[in-house]
């Protein structure tokens, strides 16, 4: 029993960041209707920027919160606004082209941050790393208790802007249907460019979140964007609260596949899932609900 | 017709630049050598690329191959068994390698390996580990290091003597290394009676192992033996330490566990950790000790066994590139059954026995991280500092 429930612990922790990457990932696609495989990468950027902080100037990954996300914001915005916008002007336009561009971008980010970092694993120490405190016989881990909590914070400001500001709203309405929105006045291109780079910032705080718990080298990115993608479906595309829910099983459903089934088919639950889910519920969790 | 003519003038010129430019690189022998440059297993491919440029260098330095300058083309496997494959391919076909050299992690070399005995060039393998790499009668494919079945010897004794465990927990990365590690460790102990409470594998670069740590909390080993390459040491030691296990003693398997960056990724909870080793820079074979402080000279970072299997690799190739005949593939090979050298990792003679051919045969020890510094420990004729144990884990953790 006690195996089960520190199983699970550690599963809806890990969902929490989980989720943060996946609500990212979901909003570029409720809006602009494509798969952004560059978001692992962005991620790891982020982590990347949070290491410098942390390395150079002493910085403790956390306060970093308030410096990664808002960098990566303007990042996505810019690749958003010069990289691929332009393919949106080009006639011969399926949305695939962007799907790839963002490939591309993904291998570049990859790329060039192994030219400056090289491909050594960098990890950060911070007097917490590896700070528990024990309930009873469960062991909680402090850093992803943290990383829990924040990311709960972060959705639930995320929420409040997509549904109490004028500018959620406009992104709201451009994702539910793009010509009306343009029709009543929308500026469709701006409000693509704004969700690319807040999507970009989800998956940034995700990775700053992280970092005191994993390590960090140029191709960490790569599963990220996988898991993402399962999370997308398994929410349903396009659905924030569906990303949240999504998050949290991939983090329980890989934990106690981990503890029960075997630890080295821990991904293929993951994968097992994304199938399932495609087979049976193709509209994700957002299908079993009306929101 | 006519319009092609120009066309056919222009390549057969072009032919005529190539061949002489090539044939004036005829003057240096080239050697493949394969190693993860990039990817998760990056930092063993740079410890072993660097020993191995130092050994070049010296071996130019000291007239080449009877002469000729001896040149290493390094390709990167990025730690993945398909690219390896490619990378041999591209090196036998493109290059045309008189041998080839390196093979890190045993799926690559195990890769690599095949590609060399269907190409009849041989191979030696200096660092991949998993048995079956010399056991398939491959007699292009030669092997410098010890097989995984003795990674643990010193480790046998060490429990025997010393510790007298009555149970162990098996962990390993699930490729060739962990799990042909893992199926020969538990033998091991089965001979010796030990009760195997738990053999795990798991898939290399999770964030979380606490749902196999908490297993292995449960059942209480005495002792809990890890097979992993870097990162997944380190998070497999400050996830043991957060769960408070508590077995006798924590090994590893070599390869992540001996890194220094092993003890900077998990600070105090790779303390008092104990680890196979293959090799230590205090070992009575001449040259090692300058071997090491050469190379913390020259690259201001440690080294360790795997940069010891680089450098003598690099002089076991060239020793048997001076004896053969010419440099046609066979005599290569014909050169290599007859090495008996010594070198700083130690003596090299390709022997068979139990079921391997073309390997040589080498003992392993048991090193300790203690205070920061990984110390031989064990067996006590060689060891360089005492070993520590009992050892009380709340003390070493706090």
């Amino acid at each position: 029993m006690e195996m089960f429930i520190q199983t699970l612990v550690a599963g809806i922790l890990i969902g929490g960041v989980y989720a943060l990457i996946g609500l990212g990932m979901t909003l570029i696609m409720g809006v602009m209707r494509i798969i952004n495989l560059a978001h692992g990468q962005l991620m790891m950027v982020a982590m990347y920027i949070t290491f410098v902080f942390y390395e150079f100037l002493g910085l403790d990954p956390y306060y970093c919160l308030l410096i990664a996300p808002p960098a990566l914001f303007l990042l996505g915005a810019a690749i958003q606004k010069y990289l691929l916008d332009p393919l949106l002007k080009i006639d011969s336009i399926i949305p695939q082209n962007q799907i790839l561009m963002t490939v591309g971008i993904g291998m570049v980010l990859t790329e060039t941050i192994r030219f400056i970092f090289h491909s050594d694993y960098k990890s950060v120490k911070t007097s917490y790393s590896s700070a528990t405190f024990m309930i009873g016989s469960i062991s909680w881990n402090v850093p992803m208790l943290v990383a829990f909590g924040l990311a709960v914070l972060i959705t639930a400001g995320l929420f409040f802007f997509l549904l109490k500001t004028d500018t959620g709203k406009s992104v709201r309405a451009t994702a539910q249907n793009k010509d009306a929105a343009m029709i009543l006045g929308i500026n469709a291109e701006w409000i693509t460019q704004l969700t690319y780079g807040l999507g970009a910032a989800m998956a940034a705080a995700g990775g700053t979140l992280l970092l005191p718990i994993y390590y960090l080298f140029p191709d960490v990115g790569g599963p990220f964007t996988l898991k993402a993608f399962i999370i997308t479906v398994l929410g349903g595309m396009g659905s924030t609260v569906g990303a949240i829910f999504g998050g949290l099983v991939l983090g329980v459903a890989e934990s106690l596949g981990a503890t029960y089934i075997s630890m080295a088919l821990k991904d293929a639950v993951g994968m097992v899932i994304f199938v399932l889910v495609l087979v049976f519920l193709p509209g994700g969790l957002k299908a079993l609900t009306k929101v | 017709m006519k319009k092609y003519f120009g066309c056919v003038l222009i390549l057969t010129l072009a032919l005529f630049v190539l061949v002489p430019s090539v044939a004036l690189c005829q003057g240096s022998i080239k050697v493949g050598i394969i190693l993860p440059a990039t990817g998760e297993k990056a930092k063993f491919g740079e410890i072993e690329k660097k020993s191995f440029e130092m050994a070049l260098e010296e071996i130019n330095a000291a007239g080449g191959i009877n002469g000729k300058k001896l040149e290493f083309l390094y390709e990167d496997d990025t730690g993945r068994p398909d690219v390896a494959r490619s990378a041999a391919e591209k090196l036998l076909t493109k290059d045309e390698v008189v041998m080839l050299g390196g093979g890190y992690g045993s799926s690559e070399t195990f890769a690599i390996a095949g590609v060399a005995q269907q190409n009849r060039v041989p191979f030696l393998v200096n660092t991949g580990s998993d048995n079956k790499i010399t056991e398939m009668k491959w007699d292009y494919v030669f092997r410098l290091n010890q097989p995984v079945s003795a990674y643990p010897e010193a480790l046998e004794s060490f429990m025997t003597d010393v510790v007298k465990p009555q149970s162990v927990a098996i962990l390993y990365e699930n490729t060739n290394f962990g799990s042909s590690g893992s199926k020969e460790f538990q033998q091991s102990c089965e001979k010796l009676k030990l009760k195997v409470v738990m053999n795990e594998g798991y898939q290399s670069g999770g964030v979380d192992f606490k749902p196999l740590l908490v297993q292995v909390k449960q059942r209480n080993p005495d002792v809990v033996y890890m097979i992993s390459y870097l990162m997944d040491a380190s998070l497999l030691m400050k996830q043991s330490m957060e769960l408070k296990l508590s077995p006798k003693i924590f090994v590893g398997g070599g390869a992540g566990f001996t890194l220094p960056e092993f003890v900077q990724n998990a600070d105090k909870a790779a303390n008092m950790v104990y680890s196979a080793t293959l090799w230590y820079q205090t070992l009575p074979y001449p040259g090692a000790k300058e071997y090491y402080d050469k190379f913390v000279a020259r690259n201001n970072m440690p080294t360790e066994y795997h940069g010891a299997e680089a450098y003598s690799s690099a002089y076991v190739i060239a020793d048997a590139l001076k004896r053969a005949k010419s440099s046609a593939p066979d005599d290569v090979r014909e050169s290599l059954t007859k090495t008996d050298m010594m070198t700083v990792f130690g003596p090299v003679k390709f022997v068979a026995y139990d079921k391997m051919t073309n390997q040589n045969k080498l003992p392993t020890y048991l090193v300790q991280w203690i205070d920061g510094k990984l110390e031989l420990v064990w067996p006590k004729e060689t060891a360089a500092k005492p070993y520590v144990y009992p050892i009380d884990w709340q003390k070493v953790w706090k």
